[in-house]
């Protein structure tokens, strides 16, 4: 394919107009929640640093929601479904069965989307409305689980985002459905078969999420049950949160595994290899959701462990990824003329926007993947539990591996769904530079914040107490943090400037390369039980049995399915009745510090 | 317009990818100082923990 500039009769737009339509709404849905959730997060760097304040302090659970539910709700998955859209559509080269269904998923996403982003914007309001009965707000933070309460319209807004990307799936299986009666005995295409693992994962964890809200969390805020058991809303939260995060990463997976070795100038080290990674996600990722909970009261110590072992195999699938990706790169290289041990480095595309932003987005989720060890060790964590190097490893994860790697992998999509030139290359490949210097000054400081004991999820951090702090100061850790925010901000406008013009400049050629080269090591290589996905979806299921059933019945039977209460602790209130406690209690009811004060 | 300079074709026999092979050494070395740095944060020159809660 040397040096072929393709006519626009091979681009995916022509081939496919209505499908490439569907792509480009869903991305723009996506870029949408990206711009206003990149607002949000320079607006809480200001903030937090104390260098621009243009909201009250509580205001600052408003933005936090916003930035948390837009960005790793709408911005992720809006990216997903279209990217989805396009890798089922073009890898097996047809259109949807029913196109109803697929207007009626894009529909229910979005209008959920509407739904939610409504309820959580009133916060801004100095007096939101009344709906329904109650006040419109949802300050409850992406991780919505009780005690924190939002209007039920946030709640039904979710649903019906997730109930459309449930039938997305569908969606895709019915093409895949279609495509192997019409090709019996072949192998699932690679793309469509990372689509098919990404949604079986996500069926079996997003029921987790759908328990919550639908039997307990919605009816509790709709005022039709009292109270709740928040340990059990937590857990089932948790089971679908561990799991969200490989929904944001798989896409980024697609792109690394299908364009990455494509734009090296290579192919695909290894096909099965490939295979093995996602089919290791269906099995691994539901089953870990335990280690956010270390820190939570009602749950063994022995369940806690149990989990923390899945957790380390979870790095089995991360790794697997980092060589076959790395080395695809390498081949790309070598084939381009490179080099030596390491020379065959600066034989890259390193000029091409796309490939140097998910290069890039690889090397920070190496690093990212260190301070994810140390969240998931069960007495390290402790050290970062709800300090500010939690946002720090998310940053470097959801925020650079997958935000990164999207916004390159638009740089070589567009063209092919618009039919329109690239704008300004040399912009863009600034701006996912600046993405990366930005990450690394925001999350160093937050990394180095979150280990002095830094909390997350405040408009003040600094209270009224001093860090003790080894390296640097605090306000050098402040000017890093709110330069960095600031950095990424101008980089999500410059992305955004870049679509945009791009979406308008109709009468150009794309320079676009849209075929994707077959692997080094093709599927035949591999035994054909990877492709039988009944298979792992059994496996999957009783693995999660093994690790959430005992779990559950444990929470439920001490808690109640409706629970006690959901007011904090103590429970204990009849203190009369339980004299030797009344102690204990008083001293928690007095918080750390005064706890710290009686010890010492 | 990225494989428009692919000066030779390597298949996948020919192909032996070492320089993945020093990268991911490379890593894991950074990994183990990062490791030491960590623990030299939390562990050494802190006092044991309190015995005072008996
Ligand atoms: C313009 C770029 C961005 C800036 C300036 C920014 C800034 C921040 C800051 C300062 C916080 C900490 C707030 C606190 O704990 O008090 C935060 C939290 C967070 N950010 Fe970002 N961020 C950006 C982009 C992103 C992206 C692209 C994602 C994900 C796709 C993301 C996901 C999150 C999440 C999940 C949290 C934690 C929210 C919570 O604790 O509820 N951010 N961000
Ligand atoms: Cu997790």
């Amino acid at each position: 394919m040397s040096g072929t500039e393709y006519t626009a009769s091979d681009l995916f737009v022509e081939r496919f107009p209505d499908q490439a339509r569907i792509v480009r709404i869903a991305f723009t849905n996506a870029f949408v929640a990206l711009g206003v959730g990149a607002l949000f997060g320079v607006l809480q760097a200001l903030h937090r640093t104390e260098i621009l304040r243009i909201v009250e302090s509580p205001t600052y659970y408003t933005i936090l929601t916003g930035h948390g539910v837009f960005l790793v709700i709408s911005f992720t998955i809006f990216f997903l479904v279209g990217l989805y859209q396009w890798a089922v559509t073009d890898s097996l080269g047809r259109r949807p069965v029913d196109m109803r269904v697929t207007w009626t998923w894009l529909g229910l996403m979005s209008v959920g989307t509407l739904i939610a982003a409504i309820a959580i914007l009133a916060g801004f309001l100095d007096d939101p409305p009344d709906v329904l009965g109650s006040e419109l707000s949802a300050d409850v933070l992406f991780t919505f689980y009780a005690p924190l309460q939002a209007h039920p319209l946030f709640y039904v807004g979710l649903v019906l985002f997730v109930v459309g990307t449930w039938l997305a799936g569908f969606d895709w299986f019915r093409s895949w459905w279609a495509w192997k009666s019409d090709n019996p005995g072949e192998r699932i295409p690679l793309p469509t078969f990372m689509v098919l693992t990404t949604m079986i994962m996500w069926y079996i964890s997003s029921i987790g999420v759908a328990t919550a809200i639908l039997a307990f969390i919605l009816p509790w805020s709709l005022g039709i049950t009292e109270s709740l058991n928040p340990t059990l809303t937590r857990t089932l939260f948790w089971y679908f949160g561990h799991p969200v995060v490989y929904f944001w990463l798989l896409p980024a997976y697609l792109l690394w595994y299908i364009v990455l070795p494509h734009l090296s100038g290579g192919r695909l080290f290894s096909d099965p290899l490939a295979r093995v990674v996602f089919i290791l996600f269906i099995l691994l990722s539901t089953p870990v959701g335990i280690h956010h909970q270390y820190l939570d009261p009602g749950i063994s110590e022995g369940f806690k462990f149990i989990v923390m072992t899945n957790t380390m195999f979870l790095l089995l699938p991360s790794l697997l990824t980092a060589f076959t990706v790395v080395a695809s790169m390498e081949h790309g290289a070598r084939q381009r003329g490179g080099e030596g041990t390491f020379g065959w480095l600066t034989a890259l595309p390193w000029r091409d926007p796309a490939f140097t932003g998910m290069a890039l987005a690889g090397l920070v989720f190496a690093f990212g993947g260190f301070t994810g060890i140390v969240n998931a060790g069960m007495n390290i964590n402790y050290l970062v539990h709800n300090a500010l190097w939690v946002p720090g490893h998310i940053h470097t994860q959801v925020g650079t591996a997958v935000a990164l790697t999207f916004m390159a992998g638009t740089y070589w999509l567009l063209p092919q769904l618009t039919g329109n030139r690239l704008v300004g290359r040399s912009v863009a490949l600034f701006q996912v530079v600046l993405w990366f210097v930005g990450i690394i000054f925001m999350t160093n400081s937050m990394y180095r914040g979150g280990l002095i004991g830094m909390p997350r999820r405040t408009a003040e951090p600094q209270y009224a107490f001093d860090y003790e702090i080894g390296v640097g100061s605090v306000t050098e850790l402040d000017v890093q943090l709110a330069l960095g925010g600031t950095l990424l901000f101008i980089s999500t406008l410059l992305f955004l400037a870049i679509v945009l013009l791009t979406l308008f400049n109709n009468d150009s050629e794309p320079i676009v390369d849209g075929t994707i080269p077959p692997a080094l090591s093709g599927p035949e290589d591999s035994p054909r039980i990877l492709d039988d996905l009944r298979v792992w979806v059994a496996i999957a299921l009783v693995l999660v049995i093994f690790a959430y059933a005992f779990p559950l019945a444990n929470i439920v039977s001490r808690g109640g399915l409706f629970g006690p209460d959901i007011s904090p602790f103590p429970v204990v209130t009849d203190l009369a009745s339980h004299p030797v406690t009344v102690d204990a209690v008083l001293t928690l009811q007095h918080g750390v510090a005064t706890a710290t004060a009686l010890i010492t | 317009m990225t494989d428009g300079n692919v000066t030779r074709e390597i298949d996948h026999d020919e192909y032996d990818p070492v320089g993945t092979l020093a990268l991911i050494v490379l890593y894991f070395v950074i990994l183990l100082l990062m490791w030491g740095f960590t623990y030299f944060i939390e562990f050494l020159g802190n006092d044991p923990t309190p015995m005072l809660l008996a």
